[in-house]
């Protein structure tokens, strides 16, 4: 409490400063980190009006207004952090903190309706507590873990709901109403998540760091050491689900590659150059192992179709282009927003066909069918898997224009491309793109520490920005135009678009050469957030070495962090991300237990306080504890 | 026994599929048994080319599938089995192919199915052939990713 007392006065001051301030009042150079845990930074009161607006980010980033980036931009963590910090006026510590958060959900994929945790929720709600109640990075990825299984029960609830307005579409479609079945895709279900997104973010961002600073306060100080040191450990589980994606094969060593480079710069090389390396060698890859070459001729059959003939006559309706943007910009706007368990984007497909529905139909009967024909169960990855809708809308053309195309013909395009193009959709947006440009625009983030240290989570580092607004840049121009590209392409080459893209193994080299870079950029990324510091220390020579610094990393720096990864890694293997985030945290806060005595000299001395713990420490190294004060 | 998974889910290969499932069973080959999609050539090569490099696919006819599976299940190699409906299933068990274990991973609501859970819907009629199923000795889980745990059809099957 002295301590607090002692940086009351620093409440705004930037963080920076506070670490350069800090010695004075602690011991010893080495241990001044240890002045700074869990709840010390000074705490900002949020408004009312400022917990409207984080809840309104929260509803945001789940919902269909962003031009369908929503999930790959405010859903981020390292996104959330910079907008809450904005909020509350702090957008530098707020990115650090969000990006701090979204390592453990690097590896994070969403598909066909599963969900693992509820990352917004972690990013907005977590990054709020912890920048409002003063929390370091670290204790912020302890509070934000478990606040994100908090808010599946948001998107169960909402998955539930909205099949009921499924059903309120098919009564407009009965009625051959246009408007009313995209109205029913939007509004219902827009509505129902404001509603159950706003309420409970605005009350945990206007009451939830006040409650949460007082409880840690009132919680032993082993315990909140061991929230810090599970925000040092949890980063490797994000890491580690990432690595179930793209740690494989020839690209494995990568990773190492990418460790090693950033740890015996001692963390001066920055991600962006680490991944200016990445680009290099992913070429040289592909050119001496030819992966992602054409697959040879005689390997697949050739289909023998060609591009979808156009009826000979004249036409008596022509699409133009002005429907296939709108129709376009609809399906990218609202495919997911009424996302359901039972016909998940169902409706935003019915809703997508709306612009090119009105173009080619005019009587009731042919509304009323096209409208039905399209409400049924639909799922694919809503931006590669465009090239579905291209060619189901230049198939409704030839249609509308009397070539025979019955509603069979139609459908088993969209059942049986939906879920191969998903699976190529997902393995380049979610699972390849997106991980990648975060880890890249969190190296940006995460900044550098004062004092020319290893920038880690420890306080006094500050955040950069620019590591989430350059993220945003890069995933949004990729992912629109990816949607983009493949939407024309379908409509305008239809199937032969699909097999001579596969076949020119162009997605193979991305994917492969995506990998490496991924890799690299990964491993440095596991270099720089993993944090791991040994407790126990051995007697040479009558003094006391630390295990860790003194043995270990002399040797090969960053070898526990590594373990842990890999650990992690051979855990995942094995059983749910649940258990092993259960026992992530479990091994962390046990870890800092006092089992070798209160070891207190000075009561209210922190620093040596915190020097207890039995295995691990939040912060190191932990020096020789302080002669007792002279009487 | 290495048939390691054995999948129901109607839209066969997708993202779960591919980013998720393959790794978790580390599966180095995945058959695909249905009638329709296996004399649909284009659809044939587009799930041929949306395996991820080096898991090859093949897509069979249900009868060519239970001998072909009978002699895999007796290889080492993991294999993944993916299918569109119960039918598939009764069938290839009927044929002989040794079925520990079916997954129920994503049967889309349709007109006469019945949403059971989450993303799993199914008619009367399909529900028969999974009890059917168990009667001769193969589970029925539900499973939608690698990640959630198995729930035994038996829980939310209450007879009706």
């Amino acid at each position: 409490m002295l301590r607090r007392l002692g940086l009351v006065g620093a409440a705004l001051v930037p963080l920076g400063l506070i670490a350069t301030l800090a010695p004075a009042t602690a011991l010893a150079a080495d241990v001044a980190p240890q002045t700074a845990v869990a709840v010390d930074t000074g705490k900002i009161t949020v408004g009312p009006g400022q917990a409207a607006l984080i809840a309104l980010g929260y509803y945001l980033s789940n919902s269909p207004w962003l031009f369908g980036l929503a999930y790959f931009t405010l859903f981020r963590p390292l996104v959330a952090g910079f907008f809450v910090g904005l909020i509350l006026g702090d957008p530098a510590q707020g990115t650090l903190i969000g990006a701090a958060i979204n390592v453990p959900y690097l590896g994070f994929i969403s598909a066909g309706g599963s969900y693992p945790s509820d990352v917004p929720f972690a990013g907005w709600v977590g990054t709020t507590i912890a920048l409002a109640g003063g929390l370091d990075p670290a204790s912020a990825v302890a509070v934000a873990v478990p606040l994100g299984l908090l808010g599946i029960l948001i998107f169960y609830g909402r998955m539930a709901v909205d099949s009921i307005f499924a059903h309120w579409a098919d009564y407009f479609a009965e009625k051959g109403d246009i408007t009313g079945v995209a109205l029913m895709n939007v509004v219902p279900s827009q509505v129902f998540l404001f509603v159950i997104s706003f309420v409970p973010v605005f009350a945990l961002a206007w009451q939830g760091p006040d409650l949460v600073a007082d409880w840690l306060n009132q919680t032993p100080l082993w315990f909140s050491n061991g929230l810090v040191i599970a925000g040092g450990i949890l980063p490797a589980l994000g890491i580690a689900l990432t690595m179930r994606f793209i740690f494989r094969g020839s690209a494995i060593p990568y990773f190492f590659l990418g460790f090693i480079l950033f740890t015996f710069t001692n963390g001066s090389m920055s991600l962006v150059v680490i991944a200016a390396i990445g680009l290099a060698l992913a070429y040289l890859h592909l050119a001496f192992t030819g992966a992602g070459d054409p697959v040879a001729a005689s390997a697949v059959p050739a289909s023998g179709r060609k591009p979808e003939s156009k009826p000979a006559a004249e036409p008596k309706v022509r699409l133009r282009r002005g429907d296939l943007l709108r129709s376009w910009a609809t399906w990218t706007f609202f495919s997911h927003a009424n996302y359901n368990y039972e016909r998940l984007q169902g409706t935003g497909f019915a809703h997508a066909m709306t612009p090119i529905i009105r173009r080619l139909y005019t009587t009731p009967e042919e509304i009323q069918a096209a409208l039905k024909r399209h409400l049924v169960f639909f799922n694919t990855e809503p931006n590669f898997g465009n090239v579905i809708h291209g060619t189901v809308i230049a198939m409704e053309e030839q249609r509308a224009n009397g070539a025979a195309i019955d509603d069979d013909a139609i459908n088993s395009v969209k059942s049986g491309l939906m879920g191969p193009l998903a699976g190529i959709g997902d393995s380049l947006s979610q699972s390849t793109i997106a991980p990648i440009l975060l880890a890249l625009g969190i190296g940006i983030a995460g900044g550098t520490a004062s004092g020319g240290t290893i920038p880690t989570l420890a306080p006094g580092t500050t955040g950069n920005p620019l590591g989430a607004i350059v993220y945003i840049a890069l995933v949004s121009v990729l992912i629109v135009s990816i949607g983009y590209v493949a939407w024309m392409q379908g409509y305008l080459r239809g199937r032969a678009f699909v097999t001579d893209l596969l076949r020119s193994g162009a997605i193979d080299r991305v994917i492969v050469g995506a990998g490496v870079l991924g890799n690299l950029v990964l491993g440095a990324l596991a270099a720089k957030f993993v944090t791991v510091y040994l407790a126990p220390t051995v007697d040479v020579a009558g003094a006391k070495l630390n295990i860790q610094a003194s043995i270990l990393d002399p040797v090969f720096p960053g070898a526990l962090a590594l373990g842990v990864v890999m650990l992690t890694w051979w855990l995942l293997r094995r059983t749910s991300p649940l258990i092993v985030l259960a026992l992530l945290l479990a091994f962390s806060i046990a870890s800092a237990l006092p089992l070798f005595g209160p070891g207190q000299r000075n009561a209210g001395d922190y620093s040596y306080e915190a020097c207890t713990s039995t295995l691990l420490h939040p912060w190191s190294p932990c020096g020789e504890p302080p002669a007792p004060e002279a009487p | 026994m290495s048939l390691q998974l054995v999948r129901i889910d109607d839209r066969l290969i997708h993202g779960q599929v591919v980013a998720v499932w393959l790794r978790t069973l580390s599966a180095k080959r995945i058959v695909i048994a249905d009638d329709a999609t296996a004399r649909d050539e284009f659809l044939r090569e587009v799930l041929t080319l949306a395996a991820p490099h080096g898991v090859p696919v093949e897509v069979l006819e249900v009868v060519e599938a239970a001998v072909r599976l009978i002699e895999l299940a007796g290889v080492p190699e993991p294999v993944m089995v993916l299918v569109r409906s119960p039918r598939t299933v009764l069938r290839l068990r009927r044929a002989g192919v040794p079925i520990a274990v079916v997954d129920l991973g994503g049967l889309g609501a349709g007109p006469g199915r019945k949403r059971l859970h989450k993303t799993i819907s199914l008619s009367p009629a399909e529900l028969e052939e999974l009890r059917e199923l168990e009667r001769l000795g193969t589970r029925v889980e539900i499973q939608i990713v690698a990640d959630d745990r198995p729930i035994p059809l038996r829980d939310l099957d209450q007879g009706n």
